[in-house]
């Protein structure tokens, strides 16, 4: 398989969990999924894909420097 | 949400096939590639410089906005993380960052003080740096962290001949101390069995790899070697042991020492390989397999190399300071970070990687590189050469002096188990190998016997250095 093509289809694969891990409920299977994300983010990235930094960023989870959540 | 029957479930169960026939952790094909991953490890430069320069675009982003360190540092000097448009932009423009900007933070608001960039509640690890130069760093990781941490290992285990149905046995306590933390992740990547030394003095270590025969050693390499002349004390030959690599961090060891190769792998009748790690940034440098030196993972840091006295940027093939940015902390960001470690890059490699490569692995240190009479002075240099000595033991210290005005550095050394009981012979081995030293490197260094056994023996870092000069002209950290 093309380099392209395999990482089109694990992006794909992303985007199917992402919409599994907005309609979870139990936190147990939540973090399985977000494991599961993050070891799709890592083999985009180690195969020279174009991803932000880290998987949370997608989801809009980010902590910015002043942010009182910090 | 609506359950699934019950009834169904039992239906699925009962017509999936289960057989153990050739199961294994990896298919065929994989299993049999040389390279943990072959497609980036042989990616050519213009496509790793063009990756490095987006990634590196967005850690500065990231900093910028994610570390109050990073922020008011970039502040202070009005870098906004748009001004990054090149390699050469970030190489000039992102100021250097030392680790000891990093301890005064921490001390001062405790434990990680503006360092970090995530919520504490992220922090799935804590680890500290040894503390063998000073004061510890107190280093957070991200869960993901831990797990890119893991593979830079996986690299050179796999490079080094490693598979997953290999098991590892871990020579040390565990601690905070990060090196090996990693390398226990890097196991579990590669999909290995682990084993646990925990506790155990040298000797139960050895029984213990006696009895549940490991087919990995994990050690600091002078502890490798430390194992291997207490088991012969105990009249056991540890090459007959079950152990078919030996793999180091934390000190120069096989890749930059091959006299130290040679005795590793004698003693273990194993393949020996080395990683180059530094705890705050990653395992960053995995042993190349023609053993003589590591790549740099170029999946997880960029790296280039800096004149230390002058800021330049050096050649590729020269030596200068290796200046380091982690991709894969990102609990803890560290941007053009000072490894304050000599390196010689070179980019071309007969084992078909394409990743920089650290001829040597560490040559030395740029703190402790000493200039006598005009001649630089490299501690693996040095050591090398204490190395193809059979004369002198793998105990001994480089120890360091200032004599009117000049940095002096004495070799303390204790002679060979075969000169324990002929002191009068150690006087001519000290200045056989001053002598040598002198004809390999034009400097002389002066070496001083001392009893046997009088050295400390170390489970983990091996202190080398004994720097004695006033404190002016010690490391910061050191004082």
């Amino acid at each position: 398989m093309e380099m392209e093509t395999y990482i089109a289809r694990i992006s794909e694969a992303r985007a199917g969990l992402r919409g599994l891990l907005r309609d979870c409920e139990l936190p147990q299977i939540e973090m399985m999924l977000r494991n599961a994300d993050m070891e799709l983010h890592m083999a985009l990235w180690n195969l020279g894909a174009t991803v932000p930094l880290r998987p949370e960023a997608e989801y809009g989870v980010v902590h910015l420097v002043g942010d009182e959540r910090r | 949400m609506n359950y699934i029957r019950a009834d169904q479930q039992a239906a699925t169960m009962a017509a999936t096939p289960f057989t153990t026939g050739g199961m294994s952790v990896l298919g065929k094909t994989a299993s049999e590639s040389a390279f943990w991953n072959e497609y980036t490890e042989t990616l050519p430069r213009e496509r790793l410089d063009a990756l490095h320069l987006q990634r590196l675009q967005a850690m500065v982003n990231y900093a910028y906005h994610c570390s109050p360190f990073y922020r008011s540092k970039f502040d202070a000097c009005g870098l906004k993380p748009a001004d990054i448009r090149s390699l050469d932009d970030f190489k000039r423009k992102v100021p250097l960052t030392d680790k000891s900007e990093f301890i005064e933070q921490q001390l001062a608001a405790p434990p990680y003080g503006p360092t970090l960039a995530m919520p504490e509640e992220f922090v799935a690890h804590h680890c500290e740096t040894s503390g063998t130069t000073g004061k510890p760093l107190a280093i957070p990781y991200s869960m993901y962290d831990t797990v890119r941490y893991g593979e830079s290992w996986a690299y050179g285990y796999w490079a080094l001949g490693i598979r997953p149905s290999d098991t590892f046995y871990f020579a040390f306590g565990w601690g905070n101390f990060a090196g090996f933390w990693s390398a226990y992740w890097g196991a579990r990547r590669l999909g290995c069995r682990v084993i646990s030394g925990g506790g155990l003095d040298t000797k139960g270590h050895i029984q213990a790899i006696m009895r549940m025969r490991p087919t990995v050693l994990i050690s600091t390499p002078t502890f490798a070697l430390r194992l291997a002349a207490v088991a012969a004390e105990m009249g056991i030959d540890l090459s007959q042991s079950a152990i078919r690599y030996t793999y180091h961090a934390g000190e120069p060891g096989p890749t930059a020492l091959p006299a130290m190769r040679a005795a590793i792998e004698e003693a273990w009748g194993a393949k020996s390989g080395e990683l180059l790690g530094i705890a705050e940034i990653d395992a960053l440098a995995p042993g190349c397999p023609n053993g003589d030196g590591v790549h740099v993972n170029e999946m997880n840091v960029f790296s280039w190399s800096m004149n230390p006295e002058t800021g330049a940027e050096i050649a590729d093939g020269e030596i200068g300071e290796n200046i380091v940015t982690t991709y894969v902390n990102n609990a803890q960001p560290l941007l053009n970070y000072r490894s304050h470690d000599l390196v010689r890059r070179v980019m071309n490699c007969s084992c078909g990687r394409t990743w920089v490569k650290f001829q040597g692995s560490v040559l030395g240190r740029s703190d402790f590189m000493l200039t006598v009479r005009g001649t630089n002075v490299y501690q693996t240099a040095v050591e090398n050469l204490i190395g193809e000595m059979p004369e002198v033991s793998n105990f001994y210290e480089l120890v360091l002096t200032r004599e009117d005005e000049n940095d002096i550095m004495t070799i303390r050394f204790e002679p060979a188990n075969a000169f324990l009981d002929k002191p009068e012979h150690w006087d001519d081995i000290a200045k056989r190998l001053s002598d040598r030293i002198h004809d390999a490197l034009h400097v002389r260094l002066r070496a001083t016997p001392v009893a046997p056994g009088s050295m400390p023996r170390y489970e983990l870092k091996t202190k080398r250095i004994i720097d004695e000069r006033p404190k002016q002209f010690r490391r910061a950290l050191d004082r």
